[in-house]
C-alpha cells in the first residue's frame, strides 16, 4: 500500500510521461481478506493484494484509456504510450469538457487502522462464535466476513491531485435447520472491524431460523408490509438512477413530466420521506470527489417529500447553465445521483417493534434477494423475500409465511409508506449499502409465492 | 494458531521500481505469442516449481498454483441528439486493460489455504506460497472434515482457442469504421432517439501447475458485440428501447464478420419503432416459444445454476443460495422428455469452453439432465465423493489469479429437438402465445424454484401465426413444473449459442462467462404478467 506522498510520485511520474495536453490518472492499491464459511466449518480464506493504474489521455478531443496492474517504471511509460496509441486512433468525443483544474477536496472519514489491518486471528473468532451458536441449537451456519483496505491517488496535467484512504468490514451469517426446513439471515456492515457483533448477528439469524419453520402458504395479492432496514435499503436504494438530470431532462426517468419538463419542486412521496447522499457520513463514508473528479459535496434529492435536487455532471450543467451537483462516491451525475455509496433515508425514533405493533394485518420482511429492474423508466423491480417472512395481526408477529416474489418501484413503495423507524447502516446481500430506516407500507404487490427455503 | 508475519506487500513490492524487468514486458515474454509447441514455457514452468517446492517444504500435502494474465479491449460508440441543436453528437469510448498476478492454493492439515500477488517473481511466489500455508493452518481450526480429492491424471500440454487472427491485432480502425456504420445505420430513422455500438475482446492466458505432476499453459480468446436503440415518446411518457447481442464467442477476428451487425442495426432501427407503439400484452396463462437468445438465460437460471453440487449441499447457503435439486433428485424426473442437458466445456466457439479446469482437470462433456430425468450435478476434485463419483467433472473455475477457483458451472445446453420440429411448427400449435426474443429482466429464487424473466422484444402468437410486436412482457413460473410444460425444441438447424459475461456466484463474488445452446422452444399455459 502507498502513503498520500507515493501515490503523488506516481501520478506525477505517469503524467510527466505523457506528450499529449491532457492526462489524467489514477493510481489504486487495495488489499482483502476474508474467511468464509458454511456447514460449520471454514470454506475458503484468503489475502489478496491488487494494484491498479488507469491513465486517460486527451488530444484534440480524441481520448484513449489504458489500465494495467504493473507500476514499474517500464510498465508506466508503457501504459502512457499505450493510452496515447489509442487516443490517435479515437474519433473526438463531442461531448468532451477541457480537464478540472486544482481542486481542495474534503477529507470524508478517519481510517480505521485495526480494519485496514485485519486478518484471519481477527476473524475466526467471529467465525467460531457463529457457529458455536449453531452447533448448540443443532442448525446450520454459513457467512463471510471480510475486510478490505484501499487507497487511491488522482491527478491531471493542470496540477490536480487527490488522495483518499479507506477500510470497511463486514460479516453476514446465514442459518439453516439441518433438514432445509427454514433459513434466518444477519448482517452487518462496519468501517471499524471492532464493532462487529457476531454473538449478536448469530443469535438474531437461528432465532429468525428457529421461528420461520413451517411457514405457512399465503395468498398472493397487495399486503401492508413491514420491511426491515436491508429490506427497505434492498429496493429504495434502486431510486438514484432516477435522479440523473439528463436522462430527466430526455424524458427517460420517472421524474420526467408528460410532454416535457420535470418534477423538480414537487411534492411526491410523504413529509417524513428524506433521502440525502453523505459522503461525510462517519457511518459510511465515500469517495471525497465524484466521478468526474468534482468535490463530493452532500446534497439532499427529496427534502420531506418535495424532490429537492437533479444530478448534473460537468457536460449536461454546461449544457444547461446548472451547477454541476458534483455527489461523492465515484460517480458522476450522468448516470446516477452521484451520490453512489453514501446515499441514506432519514429515519424516525420509533423502534422496530413500534412499527410492527402498528400493523392490524401485514407481513414482517427481513430482506430480499436476486432484485432486478423491469422498467427502467419507472424503476419498476422484482426480485424475492428470504431468509425470513412472518404474519403480523393486530400487532403482533403470528405465523411465518412462505416467501413471496415482489414486483414494485422505490417510486410507488415511497408513495406508500406510513411509517419510518431507526436508520442504520446496512448492506443488501448483492452488495447494495445505504443507511435506512424500517418502513411500513400498504399495497406492496406480492404477485406469486415461493417455494424456496 | 501460529503467529503471522507481515502480511502486505511491501512499498518496494508495490511500487516495484527497482525490479530489473517490467512486470508488463515479464507478461508479455512469459505468454508470448503462440507457437507450435504442445508444451508450456520453460520460463512459467521454473516460476510454478518455487511453488511447489516451496509448499511442499512446509508441509502442505497438494499446491497449485495460477500464474495469469487478463487483457481487455473496449471499442465502444454512442450517437445521441445535441440539447440544443438536435445535430447528431458521437461519443467514442476505446480502453484497454490488463491484469497480471498469480495465486497459489495449498492443502495443509487438510484444509484450503490460498494468497496471491501482482509481483510475478521466485522470491514473492516463495512468499506468497508461505501466507497461503499459514492461512491453511488458521482454517484447520475449524474444520470438520479434510478435502479429499478426487484423482487427476499428470498432463504437460498447451491448448488455446482456436483462432485464425488475433482480435488484439486487428487496427482500431477497422473495428471503429465497423461500429460507426452500425451506429449510424440505427439513427437513420430520426424516430430514433439514440444508438449504440461496441465490441469488447478478451484474452486470458493462464498456467497452472500442481503436486500432481501437471503444467498447463492456455490462451481463451472471447468476443462480444452489442447494438442497442432507444426510442422516446415525450407527450405519452414513454421510452423503450431494442438490442442486438450477437452470439459471444470464444474465437478470433474471423468471427466478426458472421455478426452481421449492419444488417441487425438496419432491423433493430425499425423495430424499436415499433416496440414503442406496441400494445401492451393481455395477462394470463399462454403458450409461449422463447428463441435461443433468450432461452439461454432461462436454461441458465432455473438448469445451470440448481445442478451445481455446492449449491445442493449449503456452501453457497449464505449468498447465491442452494438448489431445490438434492442428492435424492438423482433419477428423478424434473423437466418433461424433450429436454435432455449437456453440461460441455468443449463446445465450438462456447465462452466456458477450455481443455482443463482450474483444478487441472481435462474438460469434457457430460448429461445433466437425461429426457427429463437428472443424473449428474456439476463437479469438482473437492466435490466428487460427495456424491460418490470417481472423478471430477472438470468445473473448477477463477475469475482472476487473485481469485480461489471454486465450482463453476460450464457450458450448459439443451439438445436440439427431431429435424422435423421447426420454428413454424411450433408456432402453428398455439392458439394464443407470445414469442420472446431477447434477454430481458430476470430474477429467481435462491432455490431455484420461482423465476420471472423479460425479454427485449415480443410478438403475439394468435391462430397458430406470428402477429405485431406487443410490450410489457415478463412470465413467472416454478422451475420444475415449466420444464415439464415443454412440449417441443426445434431441430438442429435452429440451434444457437449464446453467452453471459456476468455470471455471479460466491463471496467475494466472482464473475463467470459462459454459453448456452437451445433451439426455439415451446411452453405450454405459461403465467404471463404485464410489467410497467
Amino acid at each position: 500500500m502507498f502513503t498520500r506522498e507515493e501515490a503523488q510520485k506516481i501520478a506525477r511520474k505517469v503524467v510527466g510521461y505523457s506528450t499529449f495536453p491532457e492526462c489524467q490518472v489514477s493510481v489504486t492499491a487495495s488489499e482483502q481478506a476474508y474467511t468464509r464459511f458454511a456447514n460449520n466449518g471454514i470454506t475458503t480464506a484468503s489475502l489478496a493484494l491488487r494494484q491498479n493504474v488507469s491513465i486517460t489521455v486527451t488530444r484534440e478531443g480524441k481520448t484513449g484509456s489504458y489500465a494495467a496492474d504493473d507500476l514499474d517504471d517500464a510498465s508506466l511509460k508503457d501504459a502512457v504510450k499505450k493510452a496515447e496509441d489509442l487516443a490517435n486512433l479515437a474519433p473526438p468525443n463531442s461531448e468532451r469538457l477541457p480537464a478540472l483544474g486544482p481542486q481542495t477536496y474534503p477529507r470524508t472519514f478517519d481510517l480505521d487502522d485495526r480494519t485496514a489491518k485485519a486478518r484471519a486471528p481477527e476473524m475466526i473468532p467471529h467465525v467460531k462464535t457463529i457457529i458455536d451458536i449453531a452447533v448448540k441449537q443443532k442448525l446450520v451456519a454459513a457467512g463471510l466476513i471480510e475486510r478490505t483496505h484501499r487507497v487511491t491517488g488522482i491527478a491531471n496535467k493542470t496540477g490536480l491531485f487527490g488522495f483518499h484512504e479507506a477500510a470497511d468490514s463486514q460479516l453476514t451469517t446465514t442459518v439453516r435447520m439441518s433438514d432445509g426446513s427454514s433459513s434466518g439471515w444477519a448482517g452487518q456492515p462496519s468501517t471499524r472491524i471492532a464493532e462487529i457483533d457476531s454473538a449478536k448477528l448469530g443469535a438474531v439469524a437461528a432465532e429468525k431460523c428457529a421461528k420461520w419453520k413451517n411457514p405457512r402458504k399465503l395468498d398472493p395479492g397487495n399486503y401492508t408490509v413491514v420491511l426491515e432496514p436491508t429490506a427497505a435499503a434492498d429496493i429504495v436504494r434502486l431510486i438514484e438512477g432516477g435522479f440523473s438530470a439528463r436522462n430527466t431532462d430526455e424524458g427517460r426517468t420517472f421524474l420526467s413530466k408528460r410532454g416535457g419538463g420535470t418534477l423538480l419542486g414537487e411534492k411526491i412521496f410523504p413529509e417524513f420521506v428524506t433521502l440525502r447522499s453523505d459522503p461525510f457520513d462517519p457511518r459510511q463514508p465515500s469517495s471525497p470527489w465524484s466521478g468526474d473528479l468534482l468535490p463530493a459535496k452532500a446534497v439532499t434529492w427529496v427534502d420531506k417529500g418535495v424532490v429537492a435536487n437533479l444530478a448534473y455532471d460537468r457536460y449536461w450543467a454546461t449544457k444547461t447553465g446548472k451547477e454541476p451537483t458534483g455527489g461523492g462516491g465515484g460517480r458522476g451525475g450522468g448516470g446516477g445521483a452521484g451520490g453512489g455509496g453514501s446515499w441514506q433515508m432519514e429515519g424516525s425514533e420509533a423502534s422496530l417493534d413500534s412499527l410492527i405493533a402498528g400493523v392490524e394485518r401485514g407481513l414482517l420482511i427481513t430482506h430480499f434477494w436476486y432484485i432486478r429492474g423491469v422498467n427502467q423508466q419507472t424503476l419498476q423491480q422484482t426480485g424475492l423475500t428470504r431468509d425470513g417472512v412472518f404474519l403480523i395481526e393486530n400487532g403482533k408477529i403470528t405465523t411465518p409465511v412462505m416467501n413471496f416474489r415482489f414486483l414494485e418501484s422505490p417510486v410507488r413503495l415511497l408513495k406508500n409508506t406510513t411509517k419510518i423507524g431507526q436508520a442504520i447502516r446496512v448492506r443488501g446481500l448483492e452488495g447494495g449499502m445505504m443507511i435506512a430506516p424500517a418502513i411500513v407500507a400498504t399495497d406492496f404487490p406480492l404477485p406469486s409465492i415461493s417455494d424456496a427455503i | 494458531m501460529r503467529n503471522h508475519t507481515s502480511p502486505r506487500l511491501t512499498r518496494r513490492h508495490f511500487l516495484a521500481a527497482s525490479t530489473a524487468v517490467s512486470m508488463a514486458t515479464l507478461a508479455s515474454d512469459l505468454f508470448c505469442a503462440p507457437t507450435a509447441s504442445k508444451t508450456p514455457s520453460p520460463d512459467l514452468e521454473k516460476l510454478g516449481a518455487v511453488a511447489l517446492a516451496e509448499a511442499k517444504k512446509l508441509k502442505a500435502t497438494y499446491a497449485d498454483i495460477r500464474i495469469v494474465r487478463l487483457r481487455g479491449q473496449n471499442i465502444g460508440l454512442r450517437l445521441s441528439p445535441d440539447r440544443a441543436s438536435g445535430k447528431t453528437l458521437s461519443v467514442p469510448n476505446v480502453s484497454e486493460n490488463s491484469s497480471f498476478g498469480f495465486g497459489i492454493r495449498v492443502i495443509v492439515n487438510g484444509a484450503w489455504g490460498f494468497a496471491s500477488s501482482p509481483l510475478v517473481t521466485k522470491e514473492e511466489i516463495a512468499r506468497v506460497a508461505g501466507e497461503a500455508v499459514v492461512i491453511a493452518k488458521a482454517n484447520a481450526t475449524i474444520q470438520p472434515k479434510p478435502i479429499q480429492l478426487a484423482p487427476v491424471k499428470a498432463y504437460r500440454d498447451r491448448w488455446e482457442t482456436p483462432h485464425e487472427r488475433d482480435p488484439f491485432a486487428v487496427p482500431i480502425e477497422e473495428k471503429l469504421e465497423l461500429l460507426r456504420k452500425a451506429a449510424e445505420e440505427i439513427k437513420k430513422n430520426p424516430k430514433v432517439f439514440g444508438s449504440t455500438a461496441a465490441l469488447n475482446f478478451r484474452s486470458e492466458d493462464k498456467y497452472f501447475a500442481s503436486t500432481e505432476n501437471s503444467s498447463i499453459q492456455q490462451l481463451i480468446l472471447q468476443i462480444y458485440g452489442n447494438l442497442d436503440a432507444s426510442a422516446v415518446d415525450r407527450a405519452a411518457g414513454v421510452s423503450r428501447n431494442r438490442n442486438y447481442v450477437p452470439t459471444q464467442a470464444s474465437a478470433g477476428w474471423e468471427y466478426v464478420p458472421e455478426m452481421n451487425l449492419v444488417e441487425n442495426a438496419q432491423r433493430i432501427r425499425e423495430e424499436v419503432v415499433e416496440h414503442l407503439t406496441a400494445p401492451a400484452v393481455k395477462p394470463g396463462r399462454k403458450d409461449l416459444i422463447l428463441m435461443p437468445n433468450h432461452l439461454m438465460l432461462t436454461v441458465h437460471e432455473s438448469v445451470a445454476h440448481p445442478t451445481e453440487l455446492d449449491r445442493s449441499l449449503g456452501y453457497e447457503a449464505n449468498y447465491a443460495g442452494t438448489s431445490y435439486i438434492t442428492p435424492a433428485t438423482i433419477g428423478k424426473r424434473i423437466a418433461s422428455d424433450h429436454c435432455t442437458f449437456i453440461g460441455d466445456r468443449t463446445s465450438p466457439r462456447a465462452l466456458g469452453t477450455a481443455a482443463y479446469d482450474d483444478d487441472g482437470v481435462k474438460c469434457s462433456d457430460f448429461t445433466i439432465i437425461d429426457k427429463g430425468i437428472f443424473r449428474n450435478f456439476q463437479t469438482t476434485r473437492e466435490q466428487a465423493h460427495l456424491v460418490g463419483d470417481k472423478e471430477s467433472h472438470g468445473c473448477s473455475q477463477a475469475d482472476s489469479w487473485a481469485t480461489v477457483p471454486f465450482q463453476r458451472m460450464p457450458n450448459v445446453y439443451l439438445k436440439a429437438g427431431p429435424s422435423e420440429t421447426t420454428l413454424e411448427s411450433l408456432i402453428a400449435g398455439i392458439d394464443d402465445g407470445v414469442l420472446i426474443d431477447g434477454r430481458g429482466s430476470y430474477s429467481i429464487d435462491q432455490q431455484r424454484y420461482n423465476f420471472q424473466f423479460g425479454g427485449d422484444a415480443f410478438w403475439e402468437i394468435k391462430g397458430g401465426k406470428k402477429g405485431g410486436m406487443i410490450s410489457q412482457v415478463a412470465y413467472q413460473g416454478r422451475t420444475p413444473d415449466f420444464w415439464q410444460a415443454c412440449d417441443g425444441t426445434a431441430g438442429p438447424a435452429y440451434w444457437r449459442q449464446y453467452g453471459t459475461t456476468g455470471d455471479a456466484k460466491g463471496e467475494p463474488t466472482q464473475i463467470n462467462s459462459i454459453s448456452h445452446g437451445c433451439s426455439p422452444t415451446r411452453f405450454r399455459q405459461i403465467n404471463v404478467l404485464v410489467t410497467d
